[in-house]
């Protein structure tokens, strides 16, 4: 099923290299300029790289997953237009207990999209991930807990409405 | 127990289409009431990915069974993966059609058997190597772009000092909130971050709205990801999405700020 998505999904090879290609010119520029500050900024990008390597083998796994037990039916029907309070659950959810920087997770929400899906569920996925339940003792040690709760709860509240606002303008509803 | 026939028009006189997904309607009947309603079928337009689109209504509708004359094998074994039968071969008005398939005339010896066991998830080897194969195939497409990003990161990290961001903050409470919100949308990295740069400027005096628009707009708006967002999710869902968060940011800290206010005096 996904092999045959990913053959009229496939964009030619230019458009997929413009964008790193154009921030390795930036780095030639800045290697021209301040070879030490790109050195910095290089083994910088090294870090975050090795830092998302856990996350990325994370998505990795649950798309082999959900490509061999998911159907693209089921997810229309869960994740889906009109999916409803499941989806809108399931989607805020995943995006609550879900880890990592949010492009390791790119890749996952591509495949659910061309699966069938909603925008919605994706908008309130993507939205949820500003709760992260791992790092809430930092944030209370930063602001308190009574400032942590409001901000908290105000945002699920506010990544429903999110969520429909944005399947609305996209025109599913 | 529902049905779906595949019918040429929207009602139980109508003839049975000859193709499933792209027939003009399905007409779901119920076989304990005898209601019946016709659902314009999505796919009628005939254009890549009709069939699935039927699919995908047949199941949200929580049919049993789709009676049609001819349904591809691709879209067959959907169904079926979701444990809808699928009985071919089949012509005449949907009444007629309806009435063999309550007598049970339409289903043939075993065939109940044969429909299980498709149901069944069969996961050997060949399925997990096609899964892993489509997963790296789906990666791959995107991981130019997360390089990408990844790069653009570590030229930020580098070139933007937290020392620089801080003396921009002027004291003007409506501006240093969207300059917050502004600055969270640029910034990228690990939360963590967020919380450490919105306690240094808690303790310049910058503002607590500015702090949690930044601290919103770090996890909800990414324009350094941007690229990478729009190669995966569309660039209208992607540009879309971006605005709305920043937007929401200052509305949010607003309240979050005036509750906890409330809460705390």
């Amino acid at each position: 099923m996904a092999g045959s998505q990913k053959s009229k999904n496939r964009k030619p090879l230019t458009r997929i290299v413009l964008f790193p290609a154009f921030i390795l010119a930036i780095y030639g520029i800045a290697f021209a300029i301040s070879p030490d500050k790109a050195f910095t900024a290089l083994m910088s990008s090294g870090n975050v790289f090795f830092t998302i390597v856990k996350p990325l083998a994370l998505v990795f796994v649950v798309m082999v997953i959900l490509n061999v037990v998911v159907k693209p039916a089921q997810i229309a029907r869960f994740l889906g237009k009109g999916a409803g309070i499941k989806g809108i659950t399931l989607s805020a959810a995943a995006g609550i207990i879900s880890m990592g920087p949010i492009y390791a997770w790119y890749p996952l929400l591509k495949k659910l999209r061309e699966e069938g899906a909603g925008n919605a569920p994706i908008a309130i996925f993507l939205y949820n991930r500003a709760v992260k339940p791992f790092l809430l003792p930092v944030m209370i040690a930063y602001f308190g807990w009574p400032y942590v709760a409001i901000l908290t709860a105000l945002t699920v509240l506010v990544s429903m409405a999110f969520g429909y606002s944005m399947s609305v303008i996209m025109g599913e509803e | 127990m529902k049905i779906a026939i595949a019918a040429d028009g929207a009602d139980l006189q109508s003839r049975v289409a000859n193709r499933f997904g792209t027939s003009q309607y399905l007409v779901i009947v119920d076989l304990e009431t005898g209601y019946f309603e016709a659902v314009p079928n999505p796919g009628f337009s005939g254009q890549r990915g009709a069939g699935m689109q039927a699919v995908v209504l047949a199941v949200r509708e929580d049919v049993k069974s789709v009676l049609t004359g001819y349904c591809s094998p691709p879209v067959r074994g959907q169904l079926m993966a979701n444990g809808i039968e699928v009985l071919t071969g089949l012509g005449g008005r949907v009444q007629e059609v309806v009435e063999k398939y309550k007598r049970g005339d339409l289903l043939k010896p075993g065939e109940d058997e044969v429909n299980r066991r498709s149901r069944e998830i069969k996961i050997d080897r060949v399925t997990f190597v096609q899964a892993v194969k489509s997963s790296a195939s789906q990666f791959s497409t995107l991981l130019p772009a997360v390089v990408g990003v990844i790069l653009l990161i570590g030229l930020f990290n580098t070139f933007v000092s937290k020392e620089s961001l801080i003396s921009i903050f002027s004291g003007n409470l409506g501006l240093d909130t969207l300059w917050g919100a502004c600055f969270g949308s640029v910034l990228a990295g690990n939360p963590i971050n967020s919380y450490v740069i919105g306690g240094e400027l808690l303790r310049h005096g910058v503002s607590l709205f500015a702090v949690t628009a930044l601290i919103i707009t770090w996890v909800t708006v990414g324009l350094v990801q941007l690229p990478a967002e729009i190669a995966a999710l569309g660039r209208r869902f992607a540009l879309l999405r971006n605005t709305i968060c920043f937007i929401l940011s200052i509305p949010i800290a607003i309240f979050t700020v005036v509750i906890l206010n409330l809460v705390m005096r």
